[in-house]
């Protein structure tokens, strides 16, 4: 029986054995090869990390749209939230007017204000991940800019409405569509801050000035001799430039005996006084000032200057 | 009736005692008034010299600082305008009009407030200021053993108010 058992276990421990692949690290005579390693798992995609300022896409551009409410006009970029697979990054951020080494690169164009000068906004180039790594394949404009339209002779800017909000599509891009747009979590809403310079640009200070030659310093008050004909020039500055005024008007103040109110910038107002003010005081001219230029739009300034009028006399 | 006749003897007499007096007087008189009609021209010819000078303003300063400011020449135009009113009454001169606008002492203060220093006025503004001193032909107070020449002095200050 004892006998037997044995013989049973030594059998089941004969078929249940395995080899031990034990081996001798400095059995290098041996031949013995070495224990096999198991080859990690391949990943499914090589990992190539994107360039510095590349990002993925999450927003996706949708169309340029302008809208016009009442004298403002806006240019804004319409996106939808979606992921293309797309990458994207930041080439440039322009102000109005400012030109960009980019400007006719981008499919969809760069608009321009009613003056002419062009939008602000941002460039941004498009990436697709392909085996090559990060391939640009578009470039395209998120316009964000704003004017207010020209008070031009009751003449209403193309596409305005005076009844509210009116979105007008840009012009569709003739160029072709990239495969993934742009650009997810830095939309131009975000990236940038509008600059109150672009929103309300004719709000450009507008400085009168009043002289008595056609290139000299603006005066604020004058001493004329009585009945002797003066010359008043009328100026404006926007900034430290000046501009032309397009026509002028004596709005206020005893103007003598003047040849007329009114007149082109190009002409100044002439007149003479053959009365004296009264003692202590001087005769206050108020000039309205027209002026309309692409830098300040239509806009209507008052000049003052105090005219003191004088006469020879004897003194006792 | 002698009595009577005496009177008119005594005021013929009178009359031819007085005379030479009573012409001298009216003579005196006369060249009196001549002198004062000359005196009022001189003046006027100071005066409105000066007034000329005081309107001739430098422009480009004008223009540059939009006050009044005299003209670098206003001294200039002073003596030639006085020069010239004075010729109209030469006759009554003892020099010619050039020679005494020439002697003439004119200033012109271009800026004020600013002191003469002849007068010692201050002048609050431009001013111009003429002095001279005009010899008129007194004929008649030589003749009385007076000067045959008198000496107007004439002072004329204009500025613009």
């Amino acid at each position: 029986m004892t006998l037997r058992a044995a013989a049973f276990a030594l059998a089941l421990l004969a078929t249940g054995a395995s080899p031990a692949l034990a081996w001798d690290p400095y059995d290098e005579a041996s031949g013995s090869p070495e224990p096999p390693v198991s080859a990690p798992p391949a990943d499914p995609a090589p990992f190539i990390a994107p360039p510095p300022g590349l990002y993925y896409v999450t927003d996706t551009y949708v169309a340029d749209v302008v809208t016009v409410s009442g004298p403002l006009t806006t240019y804004t970029t319409t996106t939808i939230h979606e992921s293309t697979g797309s990458y994207a990054r930041v080439l440039d951020e322009v102000g109005t007017g400012t030109l960009s080494t980019f400007d006719g690169a981008a499919f969809n164009g760069r608009a321009t204000l009613t003056d002419g000068r062009a939008v602000a906004g941002t460039y941004y180039e498009n990436y697709l991940l392909t085996n090559d790594g990060f391939v640009p394949v578009s470039v395209v404009f998120f316009q964000d800019d704003a004017e207010l339209a020209r008070q031009r002779a009751n003449t209403p800017a193309p596409g305005a409405s005076s009844a509210g909000p009116a979105p007008v599509a840009a012009p569709a891009a003739t160029g072709p569509l990239p495969t993934g747009t742009c650009c997810g979590g830095k939309g131009p809403g975000e990236g940038a801050e509008r600059e109150p310079r672009d929103v309300d640009p004719p709000q450009l200070p507008i400085r009168p000035g009043v002289s008595l030659a056609p290139a000299s310093v603006p005066l604020t008050r004058i001493e004329v001799l009585r009945g002797r004909v003066v010359s008043i020039w009328l100026h404006a500055f926007a900034g430290d430039r000046e501009v032309a005024v397009r026509a002028w008007s004596l709005a206020s103040g005893d103007g003598g005996e003047a040849v007329s109110t009114s007149g082109g910038g190009a002409t100044p107002f002439r007149t003479s006084w053959a009365r004296l003010a009264p003692p202590g005081s001087a005769y206050e001219l108020v000039f309205r000032l027209e002026v309309d230029t692409p830098e300040t739009g239509h806009r209507l300034v008052d000049a003052h200057i105090a005219v003191s009028v004088r006469s020879p006399a004897l003194q006792d | 009736m002698n009595a009577l006749r005496d009177d008119h003897a005594s005021a013929a007499v009178t009359t031819v005692v007085l005379l030479p007096l009573l012409l001298t007087v009216l003579a005196g008189v006369l060249q009196l008034g001549a002198l004062r009609v000359a005196a009022a021209r001189v003046r006027a010819a100071a005066d409105l010299a000066t007034l000329v000078a005081v309107n001739d303003q430098d422009d480009a300063e004008l223009s540059r600082t939009g006050s009044l400011r005299l003209a670098g020449d206003a001294s200039d135009v002073a003596r030639e305008y006085f020069e010239r009113e004075l010729e109209l009454s030469e006759a009554l001169l003892a020099a010619s009009s050039s020679e005494i606008a020439a002697m003439a002492d004119i200033a012109a203060y271009p800026s004020a407030p600013s002191v003469d220093a002849r007068t010692g006025a201050r002048y609050q503004r431009p001013a111009v200021r003429l002095a001279a001193d005009v010899p008129v032909r007194t004929p008649v107070f030589g003749a009385l053993a007076f000067h045959p020449v008198t000496t107007i002095g004439v002072l004329a200050v204009s500025s613009p108010r």
